[in-house]
């Protein structure tokens, strides 16, 4: 997930720090620190994007997202130094960096670097907190006029403040820090350089932090005793949500198991809740790199764990098969928790294996039914795709219908009611040969008449059949004006009727002899 | 904080709703609007036909037909079977009744149309003075105690049973009130419901109501005097809060429960603009249609946590007051196949379900056409930010990313690990997928596995020995010759039948090998000429044999196939050792089984198969016992051993260990057997050693003078062997 490095420069962090010989800033510190971490995601995270930007009463991008390391750490050196703290005005600018950057959909970190100097004054982090309560207070959903809080920040995110200060300097300011983290949400925290403020305890807070929050996670994909030590990117997160029954929290296992697999448009475009490049992990010895069962084939040991590239991975050979064949591998990520692998391609040449994580649950795609349901094609008698591969199991139809995919009567709106008056007229002027839909429609009306307890309807309906018979022309089917004066009377006597009691055609000497 | 929010979110008000119709004779009143039913076309617009009089609806059928429109957005947005959103209908007169339960199979609007329809219009005979809105709130009450099947589920799962569960509801009651003060009353008699049954509730097993929200709706004929003014949502108690919408009947009645489902049910409205339809009557033109559709909010978290574009914006046409998102129709063109990167999928209902357009939309989607939405933009590039499609008879709209990625320009699979290496089995794999696509079951019986559990169990047995790449492998590169074999022997059990057929391809491979036909080595992969013939049928039977030893403990069947191969190799490769003892150079034996003379070796296998073919059940295992015995014999009298036992010996140590090692010969097998064949060469005696066990030196008859040199001369044995023919 990308990152924003947010550094205060105000006046304040310039302000020395006295260490045996050297004299240091706290700017320095804060650079120093930095490039710690920059360090560390070169080197573990290079496909994360990270942005730069520096903030004192105002905020300026300085690096804008990026994955070139040597930019951001020239980024760094073009610090300049400026006014007071303003934490408030910072945070805004993260905000609408990253929603003209990604939107508000993908997780972001935040990492403030600050000395702890609260500010004073309008924007100081003390006013700004003040300023959230009372706002909070008076009108709960009413949005705030003028600027808003920039927190809790509108995309899912991790606000990390590391605070380059002693903990007898920064007492009243780290509660108010923590503040902040709570009303993003809780996810990040407050650090403080361990010991007393130097060059070692910065970069060693800075090196914690990289590890504990940016680690690179080793997966193991597997199908059967095929296997692959994989890393997905970005790494995938600790699944939260409140559902209405109840909160749901869910580890990923840093297992992918192959269930089996589906046609891509078997799937079709589920919602996922994320996505991941899967990229195998350079191995060390082949036997990691694959075992087949009964163990790797005599050939090709030897040399060949020396080249990467040349030692065969599972994971390139199912990336090659998914996109031939168009299809998807569905996993289990954790308990009853999935996702799936499919070949996805940036540009024309380049293509990658990508996970897409679907939401924790069985039925997390309602089209392909509960997902521990889903067994091997193998076990069944008849194979649902055909002999030539042309049908499919999917998508998995429900018993119960949508009012749209049935006829739903609603007449609400008058034309609603005309056009079912309609219809049952242009049928009933072609009987006796669209006798079949004339009482369905009939029944259709009839139905709906009871159940808005529409009586007078039913009345109206059934005058109308009647002059309909009628108008009859003389080539009429005798038949016709039989249906139509047996319908009217039905229709009239349904009002004391059961309501699935159906209006039956009338049997006519016509209709026996068309029968036979 | 955090925590607090969650409770505020675990059954919320909607999830259980109860809908109360006042049944009174006063709402069998004329709503005060009518309807023209018979519109007479004008071609037939004879003389002398006067239209029927319009119809009048009463206030019951504009409260039920509006009723029922809330219900069925809920039940088409949220499906029962999900069992998030229940409604619950009960009608009030003299008394109350319920027409559904919480339960999911009477969650469903035809359910409640049917209900609906066996309570009937009320009548003017009832008495008035004794029907009263308080016993359908009172049922209500009662109804909101009752646990859905989700709570229910969820307190059977907690581990405290005195922890208590979150109940919370909404009663929706329709009615015609007298006065304020009357309204005054409903809410004390309300109040007075819960307090009393949260009192039976607990000490029946019924959960206590958390919280109730009573939403009143007063309605009067279109045009009556209406006294009765709208109050906010205001909180009677910390178990009720009120609030009072005052409103005509007729369509005002439906407008206001459309406008409440959206605010109740966490719903919003977008409108479709621009989708070409084609005219009814004239079928060669096409126009614009818009169509309005609800889905929940969720859909457009995007645009209402951006701010609107000031051009994506813009209110419903209707004048309900509902704001609603414009997206514009694009033209299909999209391939649903592709895999779009969708963030969320929400079911949607259209507005006005029986209207043309959306009846034109829905059953466009319904055939399986899928359609993007674009936003309306003045200027800037095109965003495509939904796409509409169904599945399965729903429709879903989808939210489409349309923010940067942060997957960009990632590296290509091919730089990373097993990158480079160009002969993958992609097409194999590719049917190995197709073989293991995942089909929906139906719920296991009581004992079962899990069908999804079953599927692994699949793949654990199909790759127990699948080489990643072609120059790994040599038999699944002739599936022409060794077909059915490697399909059978994965599957979990082997007829009798399948068993012939894999012994089958066995034989098939044997004589294969007699006739000395090349076997399909790929060039690629190989380096430099690749190994001789014969070396190809070592590894190929190599190969095999970890195939089968990998399936051997699948079950007995599984075994017999792999014995069939033992058994068959055993004599073959026997006979391979026989024929270097007639090889004329000393260098024949140091140089192991490498050099042997094709011809021989095979006439000889054939030979032994043809003998072995013949044999009964018992010789056959009599045969294989005894060979056995003799090599344990020998190794424990023999040290300095010839080599053909040496062989054998190798076989039968496989034999006792060979399911665990399975695979190809090891290093330190190879080197052990090439040790002890140089040992061997030491010690060439084994020719007078064959003349001692009668059956087997009839076999080599052209080998009888040089062993009876042998037999007397032991130690000079080689060089018996170097001046042989």
């Amino acid at each position: 997930m990308p990152t924003v490095i947010l550094l205060d420069l105000s006046l304040s962090m310039t302000r020395p720090i006295v260490s045996g010989d050297n004299d240091f800033q706290r700017k320095h510190l804060a650079i120093q620190g930095v490039s710690t971490l920059l360090d560390y995601l070169a080197a573990h995270n290079r496909l994360e994007f990270t942005a730069l930007v520096a903030f004192s009463s105002l905020w300026e991008l300085v690096v804008p997202f990026t994955r070139d390391y040597k930019e951001l750490k020239e980024g760094l050196n073009r610090m300049d130094d400026y006014d007071k703290t303003c934490i408030e005005t910072g945070l805004a600018g993260v905000s609408q960096i990253v929603m003209d950057e990604w939107g508000v959909g993908l997780p972001c970190q935040v990492v403030l670097v600050t000395d702890g100097s609260p500010g004073v004054g309008k924007g100081s982090l003390k006013e700004s907190l003040e300023r959230f309560y009372s706002s909070q207070q008076h009108h709960d959903d009413l949005p705030t006029e003028g600027e808003e809080f920039p927190l809790p920040f509108p995309f899912p995110s991790k606000l990390h403040l590391v605070c380059l200060a002693t903990p007898p300097e920064v007492q009243g300011v780290l509660g108010q820090l923590q503040r902040l983290v709570d009303i993003n949400g809780g996810a990040g925290g407050v650090y403080l350089p361990e010991g007393e403020l130097n060059m070692t305890t910065c970069q060693a807070l800075f090196s914690k932090l990289a590890e504990t929050q940016f680690p690179s996670v080793t997966w193991t994909l597997k199908c059967g005793h095929m296997s692959s030590e994989v890393q997905a990117v970005p790494v995938v997160e600790t699944f939260k949500k409140t559902y209405d029954s109840g909160p749901v929290v869910r580890e990923p296992s840093q297992e992918m198991e192959i269930l089996g697999f589906l046609d891509s448009k078997d799937i079709a475009s589920p919602a996922v809740i994320s996505r991941h490049l899967v990229l195998p992990k350079p191995t060390k010895t082949e036997k990691d790199v694959s075992e087949g069962g009964g163990g790797a084939s005599a050939e090709g040991d030897g040399d060949t764990a020396e080249h990467d590239g040349k030692a065969p991975s599972f994971c390139v050979l199912l990336h090659g098969s998914l996109k031939v064949e168009s299809m998807v591998a569905l996993v289990q990520l954790g308990e009853s928790w999935y996702g799936f692998l499919y070949s996805w391609a940036d540009s024309k040449k380049k293509s990658n294996l990508m996970l897409s994580v679907l939401e924790p649950g069985e039925d997390a795609v309602s089209w392909l039914g509960k997902i521990s349901q889903l067994g091997p094609v193998a076990s069944s008698p008849h194979n649902p795709y055909g002999e030539d591969d042309t049908t499919s199991p999917y998508p998995v139809r429900h018993a119960d219908k949508r009012s749209y995919a049935q006829n739903t009567t609603v007449w609400i709106k008058p034309s609603g009611l005309q056009t079912d008056v309609q219809k049952i007229l242009r049928n009933a002027r072609k009987l006796p040969d669209k006798q079949q839909t004339f009482y369905k429609e009939l029944n259709r009306l009839r139905k709906a008449a009871l159940s808005f307890g529409f009586v007078d309807l039913l009345e109206g309906m059934s005058a109308m059949l009647e002059r309909e018979c009628t108008l009859l022309p003389g080539t009429a089917h005798p038949d016709a004006a039989l249906q139509l004066t047996h319908a009217a009377k039905e229709l009239r006597l349904a009002i004391n009727k059961d309501y699935d009691d159906n209006i039956a055609p009338l049997q006519t000497h016509f209709s026996k002899s068309d029968n036979d | 904080m955090a925590a607090q929010g969650n409770t505020q979110k675990i059954f919320p008000s909607s999830h259980k709703t109860v809908v109360i119709l006042d049944h009174s004779p006063f709402m069998s009143e004329p709503c005060g609007q009518t309807v023209d039913f018979d519109i007479l076309p004008k071609s037939r617009a004879a003389p002398g036909i006067i239209p029927l009089a319009p119809l009048a609806k009463s206030l019951w059928t504009c409260t039920v037909e509006a009723a029922s429109e809330y219900a069925r957005v809920v039940y088409d947005v949220y499906p029962p079977r999900s069992r998030d959103k229940l409604l619950k209908f009960v009608i009030t007169d003299t008394e109350a009744r319920s027409l559904n339960s919480w339960m999911e199979e009477e969650q469903s609007l035809s359910n409640v149309l049917q209900g609906l329809a066996v309570v009937g219009p009320p009548s003017d005979s009832d008495d008035a003075e004794n029907c009263s809105v308080m016993h359908g709130l009172a049922m209500a009450v009662e109804s909101l105690c009752e646990g859905s099947e989700k709570q229910l589920e969820l307190r059977a799962s907690l581990a405290d049973p005195e922890e208590p569960v979150v109940n919370k509801g909404r009663v929706v009651c329709i009615t015609t009130v007298k006065s304020q003060g009357h309204i005054q009353m409903l809410e004390e008699c309300m109040q007075e419901a819960i307090v009393q049954h949260n009192k039976i509730a607990e000490a029946a097993d019924k959960l206590p109501i958390t919280h109730c929200e009573l939403v009143l709706i007063h309605t009067v004929p279109v045009g009556a005097d209406n006294n009765i003014q709208d109050q906010p949502n205001k909180e009677v108690s910390s178990l009720l809060s009120c609030e009072v919408h005052s409103v005509h009947s007729g369509r005002h009645i439906a407008a206001k429960l459309a406008l409440l489902v959206q605010k109740h049910f966490h719903l919003t409205s977008t409108t479709i603009t621009g989708i070409p339809m084609k005219e009814e009557q004239n079928a060669s033109t096409s126009a614009n249609y818009d169509v309005e559709i609800l889905h929940s909010k969720d859909a457009h978290i995007e645009i209402l946590k951006m701010g609107y574009d000031s051009s994506g914006f813009a209110c419903s046409k209707d004048s309900f007051g509902r704001e609603t998102v414009i997206l514009k129709w694009c033209t299909p063109k999209t391939n649903i196949v592709e895999l779009q990167y969708c963030t969320g999928a929400y079911r949607i209902t259209p507005a006005d379900v029986n209207s043309r357009p959306s009846s034109c939309l829905t059953n466009f989607l319904l055939n399986g056409r899928a359609v993007m939405l674009e936003q309306p933009r003045k200027s800037g590039s095109k965003v495509i930010s939904h796409m509409l499609a169904s599945h399965g008879g729903e429709i879903f709209l989808h939210c489409l990313g349309t923010g940067r990625s942060p997957l960009e320009d990632p590296p290509s699979i091919s730089e990373g690990a097993g990158g480079r290496v160009t002969d993958y089995r992609i097409t194999d794999y590719g049917d190995f997928m197709k073989e293991n696509r995942l089909m929906p079951y139906p719920v296991p019986q009581e004992g079962h596995i899990l069908p999804k559990k079953e599927a692994t169990a699949v793949l654990e047995r199909t790759t127990r020995y699948w080489p990643l790449v072609i120059s790994d492998t040599i038999i699944f590169n002739m599936a022409s010759h060794i077909d059915p074999l490697p399909t059978l022997i994965t599957k979990a059990a082997l007829t009798e039948d399948d068993v012939l057929e894999c012994q089958k391809s066995i034989y098939h491979l044997v004589g294969m090998e007699s006739r000395s036909e090349p076997l399909p080595i790929p060039a690629m992969g190989t380096r430099g000429k690749g190994p001789k013939r014969d070396e190809q049928y070592r590894q190929m039977w190599a190969e095999l044999d970890t195939l089968l030893r990998a399936h051997a403990s699948t079950s007995i069947n599984h075994q017999k196939v792999l014995e069939c191969l033992q058994e068959i190799r055993r004599p073959a490769e026997e006979a391979k050792e026989s024929s270097r003892k007639a090889g004329k150079k000393e260098e024949v034996v140091v140089k192991e089984e490498r050099v042997m003379t094709e011809q021989s070796t095979a006439e000889l296998a054939w030979q032994e198969i043809q003998r072995y073919k013949a044999m009964s059940e018992r010789e056959r295992s009599d045969f294989e016992r005894g060979n056995t015995n003799n090599d344990h014999f020998r190794h424990r009298q023999q040290t300095e051993l010839s080599s053909p036992p040496i062989k054998k010996l190798k076989t039968s140590l496989e034999d006792s260990q060979g399911k665990q090692q399975g695979g190809p010969p090891s290093l330190l097998a190879i080197w052990t057997s090439r040790i002890k064949s140089k040992y061997a060469s030491r010690h060439c005696e084994f020719a007078g050693r064959l003349t001692a066990e009668g059956n087997k030196a009839e076999l080599y008859v052209n080998l009888q003078k040089d062993s009876t040199n042998g037999t007397s001369d032991k130690p000079s044995g080689v060089k018996q062997e170097k001046r042989g023919p």
